[in-house]
């Protein structure tokens, strides 16, 4: 009967902690493989280089949680970059209404992915991938391939800046945008609905839930979080690049699925673009090449989702 | 006659619950033996335990001459048990033969002798006088055609005993008459049916013997000669059941809801016309594929209607989604609890306030402090047994499940209430307490539709039926003339 409540006890736990255990394991491990580890400066330039990724990833949070899926975030991030960027220069707008049309550019994209997948029953898989082929189209259009450069210094500080001389502004707003989006998944009918939504679509229709209001709101929502990050990330990089946020669909994915946001937390999903940001600290500390970190960071999306599947089944064993 | 199957003193326990505790049951070769019990009595487990999906913690299993440990579902299958589980294991877009032979394809040579496959299968299906082709895809079949090719896969695998899960709970009379043939059969071929249900009246009709299971523990077992209805109720919950049907005495009001001519286009539903009041229990029976359901689910917006006009207290109102019957006051409790009605994933807590979210605001954001009082307070209005609210939906009983689907539309003071199948899959004690609460819910003023195929059931707790036959209202029956002769005449087509 003891090793079974140690059992339950340490299932409990694993049930609780999720990705943050994993974040614990890689600490704990670089705690005594390397000094420079648990720096002020290391913590910082971590958090720094996830926020692109994780305040992308709050919009996908949704999607996934309400049952669909967004290919095309990375493209609608890039082209938000990058429209900001030429609005600016070549326009010669204010940088904040270029920003705000940039953003509503990615929403209505968002919105039109909305559109197709709940009223023209397109699968959402199918219809973000087409959809991520069309705005890359648009991008090199637009940008003609080219770099956009010489931003205004304000704009830069977006990306690059610090508050109070140590708080890197894009980390601010990647804890802007998580705590946001706790709050309207946890306490909006709007959040409530879309995990209805993700966990049974027939009942939450029967349950008089506006299904296809909802499924292209999340979607809508999802443009403007990748819209929000490919700014910043065009802020950090000092540029609006035509081939930046190729890699950030997915990125965002597995921060998702690494999180295990499913529990019903969407500071999960920053848990799990740490771990992926931890993940890559750690390799590179430890001097590991390049490509085979690519290798390491793949064996981590794929460990993760199944340390969580065992985990689940565990915690369900437990409570059997 | 020997016996084939022998447990003796099985237990079984889960973390925090034992599930069973030193159960025994003896089956006897070419008998019919019935299991019963309420929900969370065991019976599933017990089976499960047979079946090797879970494993004993003490007890023994004697099978067919000697004492055997079950390892695997494969195994206990191979050795000659198969379960017949109420949702049924067949792959639905293969053919008929290929179910039946699944793993076990007729080769030669490394390749699928087909011809070989589909002449062996429809053998089968000949010896047991059932029309259905083995080359047909399952996905066409009916419910009941399925359970007949899971019952000849059984057989093709020389089952000696053959466990069926509540088989008839998705069946017409009709064909519950045809499995019981089969079962007869079988028996006459010496094999040993354990016989899972519910319903009492099939017990008495197709079973030998009886093996009652309650909290986990053994009550006993008898010969179906030897025992009454009542005796059997009495030893499954314990006590002597008062009466199955609560008495109410409310009055009844003015019409409340009104369908004018409502067709789907002739696929299910055809010109159906009727009144319920205020305070009434009307009830809705039917064989199965009458088109109670389809009707339901057209007043409640989820299907489209071709025709036909819906009107609440004299108003005519446009219902095109669920989500404006809800806006009217209607609410629909699934016979599909499972897939329709709940979230099993989520808390109880959740459940309860899906329908009205909007009652559980605070300040434009959801109070988590509100959501714990309603759900609390349904919890103990309608004694929903858990150990909490934040327990999720699946581990509920099905009795339980069922009052945390009420609850949602309790909370949304729902005034019309359409109940499908409202006890389907829920066991004796529970069945009483919800149709007391349909008492309760009519005392109040509400009305109260329910569909039910269960005639003993539909004739305790309505206070007017109508009968559906082929689409159509074959006839109406007052509760002065409730007799189970008329009402079955009408919904076979015989009605006068």
């Amino acid at each position: 009967m003891k090793s079974n409540n140690l059992k339950n006890i340490s299932a409990k736990i694993a049930d609780k902690l999720g990705a943050w255990l994993l974040i614990i394991l890689i600490a704990a491990i670089m705690l005594f493989t390397s000094d420079k580890f648990l720096t002020t400066t290391n913590m910082i330039n971590v958090f720094r280089q996830i926020a692109v990724v994780s305040i992308g990833a709050i919009g996908v949070s949704f999607v996934i949680l309400g049952g669909g899926f967004d290919l095309s975030t990375g493209m609608i991030a890039t082209f938000a970059g990058c429209n900001t960027a030429l609005f600016m220069k070549n326009f010669g707008w204010n940088m904040y209404f270029a920003m705000i049309v940039a953003i509503l550019i990615g929403i209505a994209i968002g919105t039109v992915n909305g559109l197709l997948i709940t009223y023209l029953k397109i699968p959402p898989f199918i219809c973000t991938l087409g959809m991520q082929y069309v705005i890359n189209g648009l991008v090199f259009v637009t940008t003609k391939s080219v770099p956009i450069t010489g931003l205004p210094e304000k704009f830069l500080k977006i990306g690059r800046g610090y508050i109070f001389g140590f708080f890197p502004v894009p980390v601010l707003i990647m804890f802007l945008f998580v705590i946001v989006g706790h709050i309207v998944l946890k306490y909006t009918v709007f959040g409530r609905s879309v995990v209805a939504i993700g966990e049974n679509e027939t009942a939450a229709k029967l349950s008089g839930l506006n299904l296809n209001l909802i499924k292209v709101a999340m979607y809508s929502l999802s443009g403007f979080c990748v819209s929000a990050a490919g700014i910043v990330l065009a802020a950090r990089l000092s540029s609006g690049q035509p081939n930046s946020g190729a890699d950030l669909s997915l990125q965002a994915i597995a921060a998702v699925y690494i999180g295990g946001t499913f529990k019903g937390s969407i500071v999960n999903t920053l848990a799990g673009a740490l771990v992926w940001g931890f993940m890559n600290n750690a390799l590179n500390l430890m001097n590991v090449n390049a490509y085979w970190q690519k290798v390491a960071l793949g064996v981590v999306i794929i460990g993760a989702v199944l340390f969580d599947t065992f985990r689940a089944k565990l915690a369900s064993k437990s409570i059997d | 006659m020997e016996d084939i199957l022998r447990l003796t003193k099985i237990c079984k326990s889960f973390p925090g619950v034992k599930a069973l505790s030193d159960v025994n049951l003896t089956i006897k070769k070419g008998e019919v033996h019935a299991l019963v019990g309420e929900n969370g009595a065991g019976k599933s487990t017990l089976m499960k335990t047979i079946s090797g999906a879970y494993k004993k913690d003490e007890g023994s299993i004697w099978f067919d001459g000697r004492d055997v440990e079950v390892t695997s579902p494969k195994q206990s299958e191979l050795m000659g048990i198969s379960i017949i589980y109420q949702e049924l294991n067949l792959i639905e877009r293969i053919s008929v033969a290929e179910n039946v032979f699944i793993g076990r394809y007729p080769l030669k040579s490394g390749f699928v002798q087909w011809g070989k496959m589909y002449k062996d299968a429809q053998a089968l299906f000949d010896e047991f006088d059932l029309k259905i082709d083995a080359r047909r895809l399952v996905r066409s079949l009916t419910m009941a055609q399925k359970q007949m090719v899971e019952i000849i896969k059984a057989v093709s695998i020389n089952a000696k005993v053959i466990i069926m899960d509540e088989p008839t709970s998705s069946l017409s009379t009709k064909e519950t008459e045809s499995l019981f043939k089969i079962i007869n059969k079988l028996k006459s071929n010496g094999v040993a049916v354990v016989f899972i249900s519910h319903r009492l009246d099939e017990i008495f009709t197709i079973c030998d013997r009886v093996t009652v299971l309650r909290d986990g523990c053994y009550v006993g077992d008898r010969d179906i000669s030897d025992i009454t209805k009542n005796e059997m109720i009495s030893m499954m919950i314990g006590r002597e059941l008062t009466q199955q049907y609560p008495e109410r005495s409310n009055a009844i009001g003015d019409v409340v809801l009104e369908v004018k001519n409502l067709t789907d286009g002739g696929k299910s539903v055809n010109d159906v016309s009727f009144a319920a009041r205020k305070g009434e229990v009307l009830g809705f029976y039917g064989l199965v594929g009458a088109g109670r359901t389809e009707t339901m689910r057209m007043i409640f917006g989820i299907d489209k209607k071709i025709s036909g006009k819906v009107l609440l207290n004299g108003t005519e109102v446009t219902l095109k989604s669920p989500r404006d019957a809800i806006k009217h006051s209607i609410g629909f409790i699934t016979e599909n609890r499972r897939d329709e009605g709940l979230f099993l994933r989520s808390s109880i807590r959740v459940n309860t306030v899906m329908v009205a979210l909007h009652k559980i605001l605070k300040h434009g954001f959801i109070s988590y402090k509100k959501e714990k009082e309603v759900s609390e307070e349904y919890v103990k209005k309608l004694r929903t047994v858990t150990p909490s609210i934040n327990q999720k939906a699946m581990f509920l009983s099905g009795g339980n499940q069922q009052k945390v689907v009420l609850s949602k539309w309790l909370f949304s003071d729902s005034e019309i209430i359409i109940f499908d199948e409202p006890t389907r899959g829920i066991d004796v004690g529970a069945r009483r307490e919800i149709y007391q609460i349909i008492n309760d819910l009519v005392g109040n003023g509400c009305t109260v539709v329910v569909v039910s195929s269960d005639l003993e059931e539909i004739i305790g707790i309505s206070d007017r039926i109508l009968v559906m036959h082929e689409g159509n209202i074959a006839g109406e029956v007052l509760k002065e003339d409730f007799s189970q002769n008329l009402i079955t005449k009408y919904a076979v087509g015989e009605g006068a």
